[in-house]
């Protein structure tokens, strides 16, 4: 299985840099997810691996052999990548069977040979009883794993796919992230997998890469941007996030507009600081470092989704379903915090927050 | 809360809503029966009065030609035998007065009618007049002098209407008395005679000396036809059944039946509509789609029935008499063949040409892609007989530049050729540089709606890019392909402006210049040219029926992602000779065209260069832009095509509002209307208008500026309601819901919100209907009357009969105000829409 090697790759489109200095390895084997807003470049990036667009400036490789970059270049044809495309991109023309068939009859390969690898790979995405239908009699679902056995049926060392699951519906989607994470698995090919759906890359990714303004803001484990975000974009950006301005003070930091309250802190950072508190984070214990009252709550089922006013500030608490019976409107409450991530405040929280598309 | 007798009141209303429309609707039905039955009614006593026939107006003339013998012998007997007292002194001074008139027109002068009038004194003013007339009349044949006509005009009203009544009730009924001043003239007289005696003096006494009295079978026809139905609404009133609504039924009866019809067709429709709708509410959009629908039926459906019907039932039966007569005719049969020859090969040369270019243009790293596409699509609105214009310059055998150029080239002999425009093949390459647009066109729009993912799926699977092109993006344009070329097929064949400049002096006839000519041949021809109108007309029914219902469900409907930017198939080392080659076919196909164009309209000679000694000269432009006949047709072009543009744009927004904003049944008819008149050939519109609108159904627009500007409409519409069907089809319905719910009233929403967002649109509507009916020839060959002119008719009379600079310079007149209403429409809509 392939490696992809991405060296200080650039792309623009005149004036608009969509893409700023994107270098890393991706390594064999690897589910690598390309995550950020509509517009962050995240399918620029794909595009330059599988070869539709060609990088302004910098160089890729694929097995450390160069397919773009200074003259060279692999048009996409001779690149040996499987490509899924967020419009399934299945042909209207032919049936199921010829789809699939399709890649290996690019390559020549032998009758016997095809039927067999196109049935092995439909049996892989449960397609197996409909080889002979044609695209319009099959459901959004089965036509995106058309497309998924199409992009495998020829062995690819690597495998991109782009959005293919944002037209679906959510419990549909739902389990072709689960079928996708298991091909993966079981055939140990390097993936990479562009979304703007966190939950997505969260649930399948080996590592991800958080792009926004064409530059990669962080990359780790799911666990790792999730709980240790570089930045507040990225805190923001995955999952629920508060943000309130704080100051350092005595190993406590005083949150602003809470009438003095602080909560307690062992960190590094001194000073004035962003507080970036996640909402499943707090919860109500009569032991809690923050008073407040308990202004509205949500009843969610597994969760009862809380808004507490802590001095001016409106502060959100996801407790569990349960405690919804046990409180009441309008009742003072105590709030315990489980963990905070803390950031300095260089007064560019807004700006930086701002997505741009 | 409601009260509970609102409630009541509710569905009271609701229950009785149905019943209300159904008995309205009945009642509208027994309406249209009832105007139907006065109509047919009037028809009747308008046929009883032997005047619908043939044979009648045969009979008619006959007596008329005989009449003159006939008033002769009476004048004769009268002088022989005449009675005493006052009378006898009146037709003596009368006669008196014949004689000096009849020397004073012998000399050259006119007699002076005042006297004879001034003598007989009041009270029998009238009288006296009319033997005055009656035997001037005898005199001077149908030429009654200018005293006698101002006599004439000067009795008094009542009297004259009284002496017309009398003797109106005499042409109805031989029993009734005579009038007085006409008792001499008719007394002795018996039938048809006497009939065509009575119709002369009323013709005179009515002022219409000149329609009602001549030798010309053709002039007297018309005279009975404009006035044998009013005399019968006359002859009525005079015997008694004075009432208006008689005298409107005989003297309109075509006009009544017709309107009883349409109420009747639209009553039933209504009905239909509602019983199908199950909705017995009243939706005044009905009435638009009827209206529209009551349009198209009359002037577009009723004359293409009225022509398969004329072609297979000649004399009123059915028999193929017709076809026989014209397919075994060689001519015709050389024109059939060649239509489907040139249709055929202009098609595969057209689409063979298309495919490659579009994709070049939408799909490659062409140089100058952007300006290639707007050459070729500019073709599509240059008038065809301008390109055959230039390419008669060009391939002339004798004097054509190219063929001078080969010549010199491989140093052959002066004699005419190689090359020779006025052939088969000649005609089929001027077809092919003017119709390959429109498979370019269409192929071009389905490429670029096509989802680029599909084509970088199959390159990504391995395929190189030609590969794609032959296994993806061939294969799902099939649909559209096919379409493309059908366009092509039907447009070359139904195409008359290039057949008739390059056919006719080659002899290389084709249906449409065929149809022409026989239209020219009078009411025989018009019959001929119905059979070959129908085929022409089934062959293009066929195809709109194969590109629209068939091709159109076979289309592959593609979900797109968002819109990715197709990847560009990098043409590497080939993307210079591509080029080359690319530019090479646009200077040959239509620069060089356009310079010969331009440069002829500079010529003395046109056998030499433009910069030959003394060769050079402005005269065309001035002679032929300095004669008031082009400044006359430019500006009736300018406006029947500016009336056809106006009033087709309201129908298309109304159009395209019914089809995009409801869902009110019955509002694809008139859309497949309008489709089906777009797709009809030219000549047939024109050929079907003139067999209906003559008056034969009612409406008598013939020779008119109407008739016309109705053919435009029907011909061109679709490409104005398609434009803004598109524009509105893209507006979210939730845009105007909002500012409904914002409070605005519809028409607030309308002028507010869905005027702005489609203007631009409606503004290319308006332009697209407008720019081709501004340089139409086909139709407006058949429907022009010497008032009616337009520039294209023109342009290729000049070509014809007057001189071939002259017309370059017309031509290229033609092109640059096309250009700038090009330049105007791009400006207007901000660059979104160019042709």
């Amino acid at each position: 299985m392939a490696t992809v090697t991405i060296k200080h790759v650039t792309k623009s489109f005149g004036d608009n840099v969509v893409l700023k200095e994107f270098n890393e390895t991706f390594q064999e084997g690897e589910f690598i997810t390309l995550l950020g807003p509509s517009g962050c470049g995240k399918t620029t990036m794909l595009r330059i691996i599988a070869g539709f667009e060609k990088p302004t400036s910098g160089e890729l490789y694929i097995d450390n052999q160069l397919v773009s970059g200074g003259k060279t270049f692999i048009p996409p044809e001779k690149r040996s990548i499987g490509m899924v495309f967020q419009s399934y991109a299945v042909w209207p023309h032919m049936n199921v069977f010829d789809n699939v068939a399709y890649p290996l009859r690019i390559k020549k390969a032998s009758k016997a040979q095809i039927k067999e690898s196109v049935e092995r790979v439909l049996g892989i995405v449960h397609l197996s009883q409909f080889a002979d239908r044609f695209p319009n009699q099959l459901s959004g679902g089965q036509q995106q794993r058309v497309a998924l056995a199409r992009a495998l049926v020829a062995a690819p060392k690597l495998l991109l796919l782009d959005e293919p699951l944002s037209n679906l519906d959510a419990k549909l989607r739902e389990s072709m992230r689960f079928e996708i994470k298991e091909i993966q698995r079981e055939t140990g090919i390097t993936v990479v997998y562009v979304t703007h759906d966190q939950t997505e890359a969260m649930a399948m990714s080996d590592r991800v890469f958080l792009i926004n303004r064409g530059v990669v803001q962080q990359s780790g484990t799911p666990e790792e941007i999730y709980n240790h975000p570089a930045n507040q974009f990225v805190a923001d950006f995955l999952g629920k996030v508060d943000f309130f301005k704080g100051e350092v003070k005595n190993g406590r930091i005083e949150l602003a507009g809470m009438n003095g309250q602080a909560i307690s802190y062992d960190g590094p950072r001194s000073g004035k600081v962003d507080v970036a508190v996640r909402p499943e984070n707090l919860y109500f214990t009569p032991q809690g470092e923050l008073e407040g009252m308990l202004e509205a709550q949500y009843y969610l089922g597994d969760v009862d989704d809380c808004r507490v006013r802590v001095g001016d500030v409106l502060v959100r608490v996801i407790a569990n379903g349960y405690e919804y019976a046990e409180l009441k409107k309008g009742q003072k409450v105590r709030l315990g915090v489980r963990s905070i991530m803390v950031f300095e405040d260089d007064g560019q929280l807004e700006q930086l927050l701002k997505i741009q598309t | 809360m409601k009260s509970v007798s609102a409630v009541q009141n509710e569905i009271l209303h609701r229950d009785r809503t149905p019943t209300i429309t159904k008995i309205a609707l009945g009642c509208l039905l027994v309406l249209s029966a009832v105007i139907i039955f006065l109509g047919y009614r009037g028809q009747r006593l308008y046929d009883a009065s032997g005047f619908s026939s043939e044979a009648g107006y045969q009979a008619v003339y006959a007596l008329s030609r005989d009449v003159d013998e006939a008033w002769k012998k009476q004048l004769r007997a009268q002088l022989e035998a005449p009675e005493g007292g006052q009378r006898e002194q009146l037709e003596e001074a009368a006669l008196s007065l014949l004689k000096s008139a009849w020397e004073a027109q012998k000399s050259g002068g006119e007699a002076d009618a005042s006297a004879a009038v001034a003598s007989a004194g009041d009270g029998r003013r009238g009288e006296m007049t009319y033997k005055l007339l009656y035997t001037t009349y005898l005199a001077a044949g149908p030429k009654v002098s200018s005293s006698i006509k101002k006599e004439v005009a000067a009795v008094p009203q009542g009297e004259a209407d009284a002496f017309r009544a009398a003797l109106l009730s005499c042409i109805a009924d031989e029993g009734a008395p005579l009038p007085q001043a006409a008792v001499k003239a008719a007394e002795s007289l018996t039938g048809e005679e006497r009939q065509a005696m009575l119709f002369q003096l009323f013709f005179v006494s009515a002022g219409s000396t000149e329609s009602g009295v001549t030798e010309n079978v053709n002039a007297f026809k018309k005279g009975v036809r404009d006035k044998a139905v009013q005399l019968r609404a006359f002859c009525m009133i005079a015997r008694q059944e004075v009432s208006w609504l008689s005298q409107l039924t005989v003297s309109n009866s075509r006009t009544v039946m017709l309107m009883g019809i349409i109420l009747a067709v639209d009553v039933l429709l209504l009905s239909f509509l509602m019983m199908a709708d199950k909705s017995w509410i009243v939706d005044f959009k009905w009435i638009l789609i009827l209206a529209i629908v009551d349009f198209l039926l009359l002037f577009q459906l009723l004359p293409l029935v009225y022509m398969v019907i004329k072609a297979f039932l000649p004399e009123g039966g059915f028999s193929l008499e017709t076809f026989k007569r014209l397919y075994t005719y060689p001519l015709n049969l050389d024109a059939l063949k060649n239509t489907l020859i040139a249709g055929f090969a202009t098609m595969i040369l057209g689409t063979l040409l298309a495919f490659p270019l579009a994709w070049l243009v939408g799909r490659t790293n062409l140089y100058g892609k952007k300006f290639f596409r707007a050459l070729f699509v500019l073709t599509y609105m240059v008038p065809p007989y301008v390109g055959a214009m230039a390419w008669l310059r060009l391939l002339n055998p004798n004097v054509g530049t190219i063929n001078q150029w080969l010549r010199l080239l491989f140093g052959l002999s002066d004699a005419p050729g190689p090359l020779n425009v006025y052939t088969l093949p000649g005609m089929i390459w001027v077809l092919t540089t003017f119709y390959y647009p429109y498979a370019f066109i269409t192929i071009s729009r389905a490429m670029e709606k096509m989802d680029p993912s599909l084509e970088e799926a199959s390159r990504i699977s391995g395929a190189s890019p030609l590969k794609t092109v032959f296994t993806v993006t061939l294969p799902m344009m099939t649909p559209s392909l096919i379409s493309g070329a059908l366009l092509v097929f039907v447009s070359a064949a139904s195409c008359y402006g290039i057949p008739s400049i390059i056919g006719s002096p080659g002899r290389v006839h084709t249906v449409t210049t065929r149809i022409v000519e026989y239209v020219s041949l009078g009411s025989q021809g018009l019959n001929d040219a119905t059979g070959l109108a129908v085929f022409l007309m089934v062959l293009a029914l066929i195809i709109l029926f194969v590109s629209d219902v068939v091709l159109a469900r076979r289309q592959y409907i593609t979900v797109s992602g968002k819109s990715v930017q197709p990847a560009i198939v990098d043409l590497r080392k080939w993307r210079v000779p591509v080029t080359v080659l690319v530019s090479l076919f646009a200077v040959v196909v239509i620069v060089i065209p356009f310079i010969t164009i331009f440069t002829t309209s500079f010529k003395v000679d046109v056998g030499k260069s433009m910069f030959a000694a003394a060769n050079f000269t402005v005269a065309n432009w001035t002679t032929v832009f300095g004669r008031t006949e082009t400044m006359n047709s430019l500006k009736n072009s300018l406006l029947f095509a500016a009336v056809s543009a106006t009033v087709g744009i309201v129908i298309a927004c109304t159009m395209s509002y019914l089809l995009q904003r409801t869902r009110v049944r019955g509002r694809k008819i008139p859309n497949f209307l309008i489709t089906l008149g777009s797709g009809t050939p030219s000549v047939v519109i024109a050929l079907g208008l003139i067999m209906t609108m003559r008056g034969e159904f009612g409406v008598n627009i013939y020779n008119t500026a109407y008739i016309i500007i109705v053919a435009y409409m029907i011909k061109y519409l679709m490409m104005g309601m398609r434009t803004v069907v598109s524009a509105m089809s893209q507006i979210h319905a939730s845009l105007e819901e909002c500012s409904q719910v914002s409070g605005a009233s519809w028409l607030r929403t309308m002028f507010k919100i869905t005027g702005p967002l489609i203007f631009p649109s409606i503004a290319a509507g308006w332009f697209l209907i407008f720019i081709p009916c501004f340089y139409e020839l086909s139709m407006t060959t058949l429907l022009y009357s010497s008032t009616t002119k337009t520039i294209g008719f023109q342009l290729y009379e000049y070509w014809t009969f007057t001189s071939q600079p002259q017309s370059c310079a017309m031509a290229f007149g033609i092109l640059l105000i096309v250009v700038a209403l090009n330049f105007v429409l791009n400006r207007l809509t901000k660059g979104e829409f160019s042709i």
